[in-house]
This record gives structure tokens, sequence and C-alpha cells, in this order.
């Protein structure tokens, strides 16, 4: 009897617990509580930033050893195509230069220059995604450093992602391979648009709505496309094609790109106070 | 105040600590340990399907509070797992010493397909795409030997009026 009453004492509380939840989670998607929750979820990533920083400093030692035990076969191959990829840099210097002079003229030309005048604000990145189901990095500058919703972020290579959330002091950068990102691109060459979406993987976007008589070839640039109400500027170097082929039946072309920035080894990055309505 | 109401706290806090802060930077295969899930479980396992239902909604309400996915999603997850494991403790006869750990590895995983099958009805399919199959294998890894440190600290915590269920007979 006695085990019968508490176990109908525990279903009640599941029960209560369930519907409780179910509660909250039809309040934020209706956004009632949008306002109440982001302050919570502002507030504890403040509260948290400097314990990160502090933990970051105590375990990326140890982190970096176990990345380094199971990664290793990676940086092996990583290493080869480094210094294969050390030669054709040296080649495409000498003519860099020479494209470079040309571009500055074109530039002056044409008066593309807007790219250049987006005020920036430096970042780093101080801690990895706490999800498992998200591509996120968080990076050392929040709202009070003039980041906020939206913003696209740059690294040296090229697009990293853009701000989904900031605090006062932190912000969370959703990275282009996260699977809920989608970016207007522009393939350099053919000078086709799509849209790349993240797999997951962070080594992987593709491209949607590549037609399929476009000549797509492999390591093709990839570059944001800036069309109207784009959430990206234009021209920020996207990846390259690593591979392209048309599905049986199909219309359009299957394309997957590597991104142009090592995502996976993000230390500083560029936040872009940039919006589309600029 | 009563025993757990003054050993739980810390118990969530220093979780949450290792959730936030050291864990997220000790990955396998890009995977990190599911800490907060953790101690849901192992509530299960010390205090039967009440306290881990109750234990799992805190503490997945505190994992919402740093995720991206719906507010309230984790908790529910979390108190369903919790009140699972409960459940599945009581009905075990005799323990052994590696019974809770593979509990607690196999609650785990079914723990993030949950969320995952959870977050797909509540458009989230993201969260079924990419390494799925990876992120539960190494999860359930993980979680199966933070166990070793996470059940008898969730026991401490919540030792007092409520019988013990599984571990530490």
């Amino acid at each position: 009897m006695a085990v019968s009453r508490r176990s109908n004492r525990s279903r009640f509380t599941l029960l209560l617990l369930v519907l409780t939840s179910v509660t909250i989670i039809t309040l934020d998607f209706r956004g009632d509580g949008a306002g109440v929750i982001s302050t919570l979820r502002d507030g504890a990533r403040d509260a948290f930033a400097p314990i990160r920083s502090a933990a970051e400093a105590v375990v990326s030692p140890v982190s970096d050893f176990v990345g380094g035990v199971t990664d290793y076969g990676n940086l092996e191959s990583e290493n080869a195509r480094l210094r294969d990829r050390i030669d054709e840099l040296e080649r495409q210097e000498i003519e860099a230069e020479d494209a470079q002079r040309e571009r500055s003229e074109l530039l002056d030309l044409l008066d593309l220059r807007f790219a250049r005048d987006i005020p920036q604000v430096a970042a780093r990145v101080v801690a990895a995604p706490v999800s498992n189901f998200e591509l996120t990095v968080e990076i050392d500058r929040g709202r009070g450093d003039g980041v906020e919703e939206g913003m696209p972020v740059v690294a040296g290579g090229g697009l990293v992602g853009r701000v989904v959330n900031a605090s006062d002091t932190r912000a969370v950068v959703l990275l282009i391979t996260d699977p809920t990102s989608a970016v207007g691109v522009r393939l350099v060459r053919s000078g086709d648009v799509g849209v790349a979406e993240g797999t997951g993987r962070r080594g992987q976007l593709e491209i949607e709505f590549i037609d399929a008589r476009t000549r797509v070839r492999s390591r093709e640039p990839v570059v944001t496309s800036g069309l109207q109400n784009s959430i990206f500027p234009p021209s920020i170097p996207v990846g390259r094609v690593e591979s392209a082929h048309v599905p049986l039946g199909s219309v359009e072309q299957e394309v997957t790109v590597e991104p142009a920035v090592d995502l996976d080894r993000l230390v500083f990055v560029k936040v872009l106070q940039w919006s589309p309505a600029r | 105040m009563s025993t757990v109401a003054a050993r739980f706290p810390p118990v969530l806090v220093g979780a949450l600590i290792l959730h936030q802060a050291v864990l997220p930077d000790l990955r396998l295969f890009g995977v990190a340990a599911e800490v907060l899930l953790l101690v849901a479980i192992a509530a299960g396992l010390a205090a039967g399907p009440d306290r881990g239902a109750v234990t799992g909604f805190v503490t997945g309400l505190v994992a919402d509070l740093f995720m991206h996915t719906p507010f309230g999603l984790s908790a529910l997850v979390y108190s369903l797992t919790g009140y699972a494991v409960g459940r599945f403790a009581g009905t075990i006869l005799r323990s052994t010493r590696w019974i809770p750990v593979m509990t607690a590895a196999v609650a785990s995983a079914g723990g993030i397909v949950a969320f995952a099958a959870a977050g797909s009805v509540l458009d989230q399919g993201h969260v079924v795409s990419g390494p799925l199959v990876t992120v539960v294998a190494v999860v359930a890894l993980l979680n199966g030997l933070l166990s070793l440190l996470v059940i008898p600290a969730t026991r401490w915590a919540l030792a007092g009026d409520e019988p013990r269920v599984l571990a530490g007979r």
C-alpha cells in the first residue's frame, strides 16, 4: 500500500514537472516570456564569464593534449597538406602582388570601398559551445563594446558566422557550419548565387540553388553575395568548392564547400558593425 | 534547514562549473560530457523517481540558461530521464559496483536521444542532423566515467529523509 502511494506521488510529481516544462517551452516559443528568459540567459552568461575565462587558462593545456591524441591522424595529413600549400602560396604571392595593384585600381575606378568602411570590433574567442548540438563560440565582447545580434563575424581568412546573442560583456557567434546557418553566396568564377547551409560538421558547407548547367570548378572561391536584404555584406570569402555534382533528375547541383577559416582553431575574430539596412 | 537544502546547492554549483567552464574544453571527437544530465540520472539512482524527476527539472533549467534551444526543453528531458532511471533503479534487487556506471552510460545515451527527438518535434531539426550517433556514443562513455565521481556526490547531497534506492546498497 505504501509503495503504491509513493508510486502515485512520483507520477503526480512527474506530471506536474512535465506540464511546467511544456508551459515554459510554450511561453518561450510564443515569445511571451522572451524578455524574462533573455534577461536570465544574459545574466547567467555574464555571471559565468570570469569563471569560464579562469578555467580556460587551466584546462586548455589538457584539452590541447586530448585534441592532439584524438586528432593525431588528421594532424599528420594536415601537416603534409600545409607544406604543399606553402609552396603554392609562395608562387601565388608573386601573382598576387600584380593582381593587388590591378584590384586597387579597379576599386578606385568603381568606388567599391564599402567593405573597408565597415567599423570592426576585435574579439577573442573565449569558450567552446556548451551544448553538443550547437556549433557556436563565445567571444569576449558584448553590447557594451558595440556588438549586437545579427552582426557578421570574420577572421583573417573570411567569414566565421554571425552574432546570435549578445550580453553586456559577451556574445555568442553561430558558426557558418551550424545546421541552422544560411549564408547568401556567390561563386566567383561563374557568378551564380546560392545559399550556403551548415551541415553540422565544422569542415563543410553545402550550397543550394546552383543551376545544373553551371560549370563549377574544384577549388573555386565562394564569397558572400550581399544581395538585397542579405544579412552579410558582399564579397567576404566563405570558402572554396570541394566537390560538385548533379544528382540524377535534379535541376540543381549539390556543391560542397570547405570553409575559408579553420573554425576549430579560432583565436581572434572581428565583429563587423554592419546591418542590412546600411 | 534540511540536509538536502544545505548539501545540494554546492553540488549543483560544482556540476555547473564543470558543465560551463571545464568540460566544454575537454572534448573527445568534438563532444563534451553532459554533467547536468548526469546529476539527474544520479539523483534517480540514489533517491528514486521522485527526486530524480525534480533534480532533473532543476538541472535542466540551469542547462537551458546556456543554450539556444527552447527554454524548458532540457528541463523536460532531464526530469523524464531522472524519473525513468529512478523507476529502473527500484526494480533492481541486488546491485553491483558496475550497475550504476552502466546505468549512467545507457541513461545518458537515452537522454541525448530523447533531447534530439523532443527537439525535432519542437522544430529544432538541427539537433538530429550532424553527428548524432557520435554524440550519443561519446556522451555515454564520458558520462559513464564521470558517474564514478558524480553518483557519490549526488548520493551525499540527497542523503536525508528519502530512502536510498540503488547506489550504495
